[in-house]
C-alpha cells in the first residue's frame, strides 16, 4: 500500500477513534505533510538542542541581577531557574511556592522578579529546549528530545490510529480489557526514553509491532515513526511536573453558608475585616484558588487577578523599638536574634542591637490567620472559598 | 559522662576499622585532626569532641579565612578534611583547599550530559583516591593529591531523570552510593562499588521481591517495581552489628497515591542492610503509604545509651514528616515515637510505633491543609547528637500548606499533584532521645527559611544557621544563643570542627562561600 492511499485510510481512522478518545473534530486529518517542511524544522531542532557549552546563565533582562541574587545564590544556582520557561500562573506559583520555602524578597522586589521571569523565561516555544523536570529542576539529559508540536500532533493522528487501544489515550498503557490489548506503558518505556528523534523508536517500529490496523509496523514512513516518536516525547513531558496536569482543578467544593457561619462565628473573621467594607466584591477580585491561598497565607500572591494586573501587596509587619526609654515604631526590616531594623514614618532607616535592655515589640496583622492554621478543620476551609466566591 | 562512657567502645572500633587498609598513619587516630567523612564519623552523631572552642570563650572565635567558589551552586556538600586539605563539592564540581590559609590546590570539573543539579553533599575518600557523584549518574574517582581522574562508572540512567547527588561513604572496601530523581516513577536502590575498580559489588532496591510477603504493600507488581524511595541521604554504620542505615525517599507517584494503596515498602523506610551483600536486616517505615514527598531520608544518628537503666544501642532520627523515633539498631523494634513539630496527618500510631497517614489528610482535588509542608519539619540538612547533654539537635521547621491533586487519571504517574502556599516557622530544637520530648527549642525570627545543619561539641555548644544568615553558636544544655557572626547568605550545610596546628577550627559553607573560624591562642 502507497503512503498515500495509507494515509487516507488512516485518516478515516483517527477520525473515528478521536470521537471516541477525545470527543467530536478533536483531530485534523489533513495528511500528507511537507516532507522539506519537516527536515527543515527537525533541523532547527537539531540545531536549538546541541548541549549547552559552559555554566548556563540567566538571559539579559531588567531584574536579571535580582533574579540572580534571590533564586540563584541560596538554595540553587541560577541554572535550575534558566532550565525553565513557563507562563505567568506558573511562574507565579513557582515564586510563592518558593517564598514559602525561605525566599528572600520585598514586595517591590517580587513584583521585579516576576516580571523578568515573566518576560525573560516565558513557556518554551516550538524548537526550544524542552520543558523537563518539576519545580524548575532540569530532568533528565542535556540532549534530551524536543519535542516539535506539529509533528507531535501528526504522531498524535497516527497513535490514535494504530496504538491507543493497546497503549491508552496518555500512552501509560492498558491494564484491563482482552488481554490482547493490554499494551506497555510507553511513557516509561526505555524505548522512548532512550529515543532522540525517532532513534530508537523508529528501530522497534522496524522490527516490527503490532498495530490496530493490522498494517506492518514496519510499513510506516520514516517520517511517520519521527513524528510517532515526537507524540511519545510529548507524553512523557505530560507526566512531568512541568506538564499542562500541573494545576489547580477546582477548589470551589464548600458551602457558602456554612462558610459565613464560621466566618461570622468561630474564625473570628469579622473583627478585622467586613463583607460590605475591605471584603467587598473579593470574590469577583481573586479567582477560587487564589482566594483559598490568600485567607489561609495572607502573604501569598496572587494565583491570578480577574481582570489582571498587579499584584497584592501585603500589609507589613510593624514593630516598636524601645530604648533608654525612646520608642521608635515603624515598618519591620528584618528581626533576628541580634539586631532589628525599620523604616519609621519618615522613611528613615533605623536598626538597634537586641539587649536585654532593648524592648522590641513585633504586630504582625496576619498573625490571626497564623494562629487559625491550627485550628481549620478542611471543611472550614473549603467553606470559606465558597462563601468569599460568593461575594461578588 | 555515663552516655560518653557508654559510646567508647563502638568510637573505637569505627576509628579502628576506618583506618584498615589506608596507608596514612594518621588515620587510625580518632578524627580530631581531621573531618574524615560526611558525617565526621560513621555514627551520624556530628559531634566533635574538642572543647578548645567553648561556652566560655566563644565570644572570641575569630575570622580565619574564607573561599569563594566561581562555578553555579550553593556549597551544600559537607568538606571532608583530612591532612590539612579540605575537599568539597557543587555539582560537577570538586575543589581540595589547604585548609591552613584557604587557598585553592586544585579544582576538578565534570563535563556533564546533564541531570538535576540542585546539590552534591560530598566526596568520600579511601586511601589515595576521593569518590564523588555526578548529576549525569556517575560516580567518578579522582586522585586526591592531583584532582586528576582514577575512573568513573555509570551509577543510574540518565534517561529515566534519576541524577546522583549523595557523598559517598566508605566502609570497609565498600563504596557505597544512593541514587537521586523522582521525575519519572523508577525504582529507588543503594549500590556499592569496589574502591579499586569501580565493579559494582551489590545493588539494593527500596521494594520488595515479588512473592515477598512486603510486596503486599503494594496492588500490583508493576506498581510495586515503579515505586521510588531513592536513596539520598547519609548513611551511618555500626561495625559490631556489621549494618548500615539509611532511609529511603518518597514513594511514586509522588503525590497522586490512590493507585498505588498499601504502606509501599520499602519507600520512607529506615532500613539496615550488611554492607558486604546487600541483604537486608530490618525495615521501620515513618511515613507509610506516604503523598507529600516526606522522604525519609534524615540521618539516622547511632547512639549508645541508657533506656529505663539498661544499656541500648539504638538509632535516632528526626523525620521530614515532623515525627521523632528512636529504634533499638539491632532488631528495629521502636523505642520511641513523639512529634518534634507540627504534623497532622496521621490519625494515631500503630503497634510497631509507625505513624497511621489518615485519609482526610491525603491530598485532595480541592486542597487538604497539611503540617507539615512538603519541605518538611526537617530535610536533608544534618542534626547532631551530642553524648554530653545526651540531646539530639534538629533545626526543625512548624510549616502549613496545602496539597493538591492535579492528575485525575486512574493511573497517575510522575507527581500528579502537589503542595502550593505556606507558612513556616523555623525553630532549633534539644530532644531528649529518651523520651523523645524536647528539652529546649529556640525560634528563629522571620519566616521560614533555608535551615542548615547543626553541630555539637565538647565545648558545650551548639553550632547552626538562621534564616537571617547568622552563623550561631549556642549553649548546648540551655540553647542560649552565646555568639554569631552574619555570613551574608544562609547556611547551606552543616558547621564542621576539627584541630589543625594546636587551635581548633570551625567551618561552615554559605552559598557560594566557605568560612572558616578559629580559636586563636593557645
Amino acid at each position: 500500500m502507497g503512503t498515500i492511499q495509507y494515509e487516507a485510510r488512516l485518516a478515516a481512522k483517527v477520525a473515528m477513534r478521536a470521537n471516541q478518545y477525545f470527543g467530536k473534530n478533536s483531530v485534523q486529518t489533513n495528511l500528507p505533510i511537507s516532507k522539506a517542511l519537516l527536515a527543515a524544522m527537525l533541523t532547527a531542532i537539531c540545531l536549538e538542542a546541541q548541549p549547552r557549552g559552559g555554566p548556563p546563565r540567566l538571559p539579559d533582562g531588567s531584574g536579571r541581577d535580582l533574579v540572580q541574587r534571590v533564586c540563584g545564590t541560596t538554595c540553587h544556582g541560577p541554572e535550575i531557574v534558566a532550565g525553565k520557561g513557563q507562563g505567568k500562573d506558573q511562574w507565579l506559583a513557582t515564586v510563592n511556592s518558593m517564598v514559602s520555602r525561605g525566599a528572600k524578597i520585598s514586595d517591590a522586589e517580587f513584583s521585579q522578579v516576576m516580571d523578568y521571569l515573566v518576560s525573560s523565561l516565558p513557556p518554551k516555544a516550538m524548537a526550544s529546549p524542552p520543558q523537563r523536570g518539576g519545580g524548575g529542576l532540569t530532568a533528565g539529559a542535556d540532549d534530551n528530545h524536543v519535542v516539535d508540536r506539529a509533528a507531535s500532533t501528526r504522531g498524535r493522528t497516527i497513535y490514535i490510529a494504530e496504538c491507543i487501544t493497546c497503549h491508552g489515550p496518555k500512552a501509560r498503557g492498558v491494564s484491563e480489557g482482552p488481554p490482547a490489548n493490554q499494551g506497555a506503558d510507553v511513557v516509561r518505556s526505555l524505548v522512548v526514553l532512550k529515543d532522540r528523534y525517532g532513534s530508537t523508536v523508529s528501530a522497534f517500529m522496524k522490527k516490527g509491532h503490532p498495530m490496530q490496523s493490522g498494517n506492518a509496523s514496519a510499513g510506516l514512513s520514516a517520517d511517520q515513526m519521527i513524528d510517532l516518536a515526537h507524540f511519545l516525547h510529548d507524553k512523557v513531558g505530560d507526566t512531568l511536573r512541568s506538564g499542562p496536569y500541573n494545576k489547580i482543578l477546582n477548589v470551589l467544593t464548600g458551602d457558602a453558608k456554612a462558610g459565613q457561619a464560621y466566618f461570622s462565628g468561630a474564625g473570628g473573621c469579622t473583627k478585622c475585616h467586613s463583607t460590605t467594607g475591605d471584603l467587598k466584591g473579593v470574590g469577583a477580585k481573586y479567582d477560587p484558588p487564589t482566594l483559598q491561598q490568600k485567607f489561609l497565607f495572607p502573604r501569598t500572591q496572587g494565583f491570578g487577578r480577574r481582570g489582571g494586573g498587579g499584584f497584592a501587596t501585603s500589609k507589613p509587619v510593624t514593630v516598636a523599638v524601645t530604648a533608654n526609654g525612646l520608642t521608635v515604631s515603624g515598618v519591620l526590616d528584618k528581626l533576628d536574634d541580634f539586631n532589628v531594623s525599620l523604616r519609621d514614618s519618615e522613611g528613615e532607616y533605623r536598626s538597634f542591637k537586641v539587649t536585654k535592655d532593648v524592648k522590641v515589640v513585633k504586630n504582625d496583622p496576619y498573625q490571626a490567620h497564623a494562629d487559625l492554621l491550627d485550628k481549620y478543620t478542611d471543611k472550614n476551609m473549603h467553606d470559606i472559598v465558597a462563601y468569599l466566591e460568593s461575594l461578588k | 559522662m555515663k552516655t560518653l562512657r557508654a559510646f567508647l567502645p563502638l568510637s573505637l572500633v569505627v576509628f579502628s576499622l576506618y583506618g584498615q587498609g589506608l596507608p596514612p598513619a594518621k588515620w587510625q587516630q580518632p578524627p580530631t585532626d581531621s573531618w574524615p567523612m560526611f558525617n565526621g564519623d560513621y555514627s551520624g552523631r556530628r559531634f566533635s569532641p574538642l572543647k578548645k572552642i567553648n561556652d566560655q570563650n566563644v565570644g572570641s572565635l575569630s575570622l580565619s579565612w574564607v573561599y569563594r567558589i566561581t562555578a553555579p551552586g550553593a556549597i551544600k556538600a559537607t568538606p571532608i578534611v583530612s591532612d590539612g586539605v579540605m575537599y568539597f563539592t557543587v555539582p560537577d564540581h570538586v575543589w581540595a583547599v589547604d585548609a591552613r590559609n584557604g587557598r585553592e590546590i586544585w579544582h576538578f570539573q565534570w563535563p556533564s550530559k546533564g541531570g538535576i543539579h540542585i546539590g552534591n553533599r560530598g566526596v568520600g575518600i579511601y586511601g589515595k583516591w576521593l569518590y564523588f557523584e555526578t548529576p549525569d549518574c556517575n560516580l567518578v574517582a579522582l586522585n586526591l593529591k592531583d584532582g586528576k581522574e582514577r575512573w568513573h562508572k555509570p551509577i543510574c540512567e540518565l534517561d529515566q531523570m534519576y541524577f546522583g547527588s549523595t557523598a559517598p561513604l566508605i566502609v570497609k572496601n565498600h563504596i557505597i552510593v544512593g541514587v537521586s530523581g523522582d521525575d519519572l516513577d523508577v525504582p529507588g536502590y543503594i549500590q556499592s562499588h569496589d574502591p579499586e575498580t569501580g565493579e559494582m559489588q551489590w545493588r539494593w532496591y527500596a521494594h520488595p521481591q515479588p512473592g515477598d510477603p512486603e510486596a503486599k504493600s503494594w496492588p500490583s507488581v508493576e506498581t510495586m517495581l515503579h515505586g521510588g524511595g531513592m536513596v539520598w541521604g547519609s548513611t551511618t554504620y555500626d561495625p559490631e552489628l556489621n549494618l548500615i542505615y539509611f532511609g529511603t525517599g518518597n514513594p511514586q507517584p509522588v503525590i497522586a497515591g490512590d493507585g498505588r494503596m498499601g504502606d509501599n515498602l520499602y519507600t520512607e523506610s529506615i532500613v539496615a542492610i550488611n554492607p558486604d551483600n546487600g541483604k537486608m536486616k530490618w525495615y521501620f517505615q515513618p511515613s507509610p503509604h506516604d503523598t507529600h514527598d516526606w522522604d525519609a531520608i534524615q540521618t539516622p544518628v547511632l547512639i549508645d545509651g541508657e533506656i529505663n537503666g539498661q544499656k541500648r544501642k539504638l538509632l535516632a532520627q528526626a523525620s521530614r514528616n515532623g515525627y521523632f523515633f528512636v529504634l533499638d539498631r539491632a532488631t528495629g523494634k521502636n523505642v520511641v515515637t513523639s512529634k518534634f513539630a507540627k504534623a497532622n496527618w496521621a490519625s494515631g500510631i500503630d503497634a510497631k510505633g509507625q505513624p497511621i497517614p489518615d485519609p482526610k489528610k491525603f491530598p485532595q482535588k480541592d486542597g487538604a491543609l497539611v503540617a507539615p509542608n512538603q519541605a518538611g519539619a526537617a530535610n536533608w540538612p544534618p542534626p547532631s547528637f551530642s553524648p554530653d547533654t545526651g540531646l539530639f539537635y534538629i533545626n526543625s521547621a512548624d510549616a502549613y500548606s496545602v496539597y493538591y491533586i492535579f492528575d485525575e487519571d486512574p493511573k497517575p504517574e510522575g507527581w500528579g499533584g502537589n503542595d502550593r502556599g505556606g507558612w513556616s516557622e523555623g525553630i532549633l530544637k534539644a530532644i531528649d532521645y529518651k523520651t523523645g520530648k524536647t528539652r529546649w527549642s529556640h525560634k528563629w525570627e522571620g519566616a521560614g527559611g533555608p535551615r542548615s545543619g547543626v553541630l555539637a561539641t565538647a565545648g558545650n555548644l551548639v553550632f547552626a544557621g538562621d534564616p537571617s544568615n547568622n552563623f550561631i553558636a549556642l549553649n548546648a544544655k540551655t540553647g542560649e544563643p552565646l555568639w554569631h557572626a552574619n555570613l551574608g547568605n544562609s547556611l547551606s550545610n552543616a558547621p564542621i570542627s576539627f584541630e589543625m596546628d594546636g587551635s581548633q577550627y570551625v567551618m561552615v559553607g554559605a552559598g557560594d562561600t566557605v568560612w572558616s573560624f578559629v580559636m586563636n591562642g593557645k
